[in-house]
């Protein structure tokens, strides 16, 4: 083993180490546990758009796959009466298979096109929310939603998820493992040929590569990932209603991962861990908030266009030059 | 359902339909001359709106002199927009995505701080109803339609007459050979954001005589404007007028049997199954 790739697994480690004993130095109730749980479902939310977006199609219908998720599996604990456990993965693959119906019928669009009509179908997912009052509660949403079942282990464990240092573990563990997971296609073969239909689909279909096949298959192990942080969502915040997945919410996905960088794995990363702190950083400028966001995306667009990862590499590069004159 | 109320149906589809397209043509013009989705043309609507309303209230002048005011006002807006924040992303879209994400939020965030509560509404210089046989229009929702249909005409005129609005369509078609052509591309795009705004301030003005002004009036505008270009096709007028009277309608109609929410509903549908069999919309080309 190399030393550089020793040092990367030892800096993660670290990493992970101080995420753990973080809880204990911030106490059970802290404000800034729900900020890292927050930014912990949208570091879910833009990796696996970026896994999408991996095939050439910007999906701005995330959001609504994450309210498929997140009212699939409130209905299914509140109505069915079924474990939470159980729901969480049904909740991934109900918005897997929404996906998988719509991704085949769309992969005839390409470019701007398909990022409109998913617009539409995330509006629709949210407006059939609104209007189903039966099943959905309509305006009112969906409240009193159960937590998670405790997990009881004799004499080793009781976790019953009613502080937030439960959850902060329980997200800390779905990222961890999302994280590993989309990592791994990253790096497999498999990312290989995404990124060749995103660049040329014709000269990818004339090497044998099944073009629809890949582009239906991003589409929906993302959507699967967005279906399952709807579903922890709705088991956090215990009460949900269609506006909390608006129309704003799906361009701030898009402009998290931007931010960061879309080309770099960890950039998203970075830009929804950066973009969801600092509403909270500023939050005593309350009124002014939204213009500090907006400095922030408009800047970082016109000096970093590759996003904040980039930021070593331009400083870097700032830096040589000024070395050179001197 | 009486005759009366299916005369309602179709005159408020033509209003909402008018409105559509005047808010879908500035944003076509944009989205094919600069290759971006202007988000934030929403936002110039509704800005466009409360400008008109200062104006017409506070200043007390004429209705129509306040929308011409206003729209200068908005145009000159988006020129000076063009230049500082669209012109280093043209042909961007998801970087121009962004930049119209805090745009929105610059333009939105005032209006909402100073005026979020209070429910202002332009008055209209038309009242009462017009009646033939028996049928109940109102004169306000009339004078939109027509309003709008000018200033439409205006722009397909524009457009297809002027040697600007020829080089505007040359710079959609293909940006480089335009370029080779000696059309500046740069003073084309100016001139498209100034009428695109230009157009979407007189629709907020319009719809604000009629309904009240809220602060996020923008985001149901664009989302309409967007989905009347899918439709109609991209860089296509006569697509965009097609589209939007179809959504108009569907609109106009569907409340009065169902509800106004399931309209919408109907009305994306639609969309879709239109994409699905027409990628390029009805218009459109390749």
């Amino acid at each position: 083993m190399s030393r550089r790739k020793l040092f990367t697994i030892l800096s993660y480690s670290v990493l992970l180490i101080l995420l753990i004993i973080l809880p204990l130095l911030l106490g059970k109730e802290a404000y800034a546990l729900h900020v890292l749980i927050m930014i912990g479902i949208n570091i879910i939310l833009v990796s696996s758009l970026r896994l999408i977006a991996a095939t050439g199609q910007l999906s701005l219908c995330h959001i609504g796959m994450m309210c498929l998720g997140a009212y699939g599996s409130a209905l299914l604990v509140v109505k069915a009466g079924i474990s939470t456990w159980l729901a969480l993965p049904i909740a991934g693959l109900i918005a897997m298979s929404a996906a998988s119906i719509i991704g085949y019928p769309f992969t005839r669009l390409k470019g701007i096109y398909f990022a409109m009509a998913t617009v539409f179908v995330a509006e629709v997912i949210r407006l059939v929310a609104n209007q189903w009052r039966s099943l959905t509660g309509g305006m009112g949403g969906i409240i009193g939603i159960p937590r998670p079942d405790p997990i009881i282990i004799d004499g080793l464990m009781n976790v019953d998820f009613s502080s937030k240092t439960d959850f902060y573990y329980f997200i800390l563990i779905l990222v961890v493992v999302i994280l590993l997971i989309l990592y791994g296609i990253e790096s497999s073969p498999i990312s290989m040929t995404f990124w060749s239909v995103q660049q040329d689909e014709k000269l990818a279909q004339s090497l044998g590569i099944n073009t629809t096949m890949h582009r239906i298959l991003a589409f929906s192990i993302g959507s699967f990932f967005a279906g399952i942080a709807g579903a922890f969502y709705s088991h956090y915040v215990m009460s949900i209603n269609p506006d909390t997945f608006s129309f704003l919410l799906i361009i701030n996905v898009v402009v998290y991962a931007m931010v960061g960088g879309m080309r770099n794995f960890s950039g998203p990363i970075l830009g929804a861990f950066v973009l969801t702190l600092v509403p909270e950083l500023f939050s005593e400028l309350k009124q002014f908030m939204p213009f500090v966001f907006a400095a922030v995306l408009i800047l970082v667009m016109f000096f970093l266009p590759e996003g904040l990862v980039s930021l070593p590499k331009v400083f870097k590069k700032f830096t040589k030059k000024r070395l050179k004159y001197v | 359902v009486s005759a009366s109320v299916l005369m309602q149906g179709v005159v408020n589809g033509l209003m909402s339909g008018w409105i559509y397209i005047l808010v879908a043509l500035g944003l076509n013009l944009l989205m094919s001359i600069m290759g971006i989705v202007q988000l934030a043309h929403g936002e110039i609507y509704m800005i466009g709106a409360y400008i008109a309303y200062f104006i017409c209230v506070w200043a007390g002048l004429n209705f129509f002199l306040a929308i011409f005011i206003s729209t200068l006002l908005m145009g000159g807006l988006g020129i000076i927009l063009e230049r500082v924040l669209f012109r280093p992303f043209r042909g961007q879209v998801e970087a121009a995505l962004v930049i119209s994400m805090g745009l929105i939020l610059l333009l939105q965030t005032p209006i909402v701080v100073t005026y979020g509560s209070s429910a202002f509404s332009i008055p209209s210089p038309f009242h009462g109803v017009l009646t033939i046989s028996g049928i109940r229009i109102s004169w306000d929702r009339v004078m939109v339609i027509f309003l709008s249909i000018a200033l439409t005409a205006a722009f397909f005129f524009f457009i297809q007459g002027t040697k600007i609005g020829r080089a505007m369509v040359a710079a959609s078609q293909d940006r480089e050979v335009a370029t080779l052509m000696g059309i500046s591309v740069d003073y084309v795009s100016a001139i498209a954001m100034f009428l695109g705004s230009a157009m979407a301030a007189a629709a907020g003005a319009l719809v604000g005589s009629i309904f009240s002004l809220t602060p996020f009036m923008g985001s149901f505008a664009i989302m309409k404007g967007i989905a009347v270009i899918i439709l109609g096709g991209m860089g296509s007028i006569s697509g965009a007028i097609i589209g939007g009277l179809i959504l108009g309608f569907v609109d106009g109609f569907v409340p009065i049997f169902l509800s106004t929410q399931i309209a919408n509903i109907i009305g994306l549908i639609l969309i879709i199954l239109i994409l699905l069999i027409r990628p390029q919309g009805l218009l459109g080309h390749e």
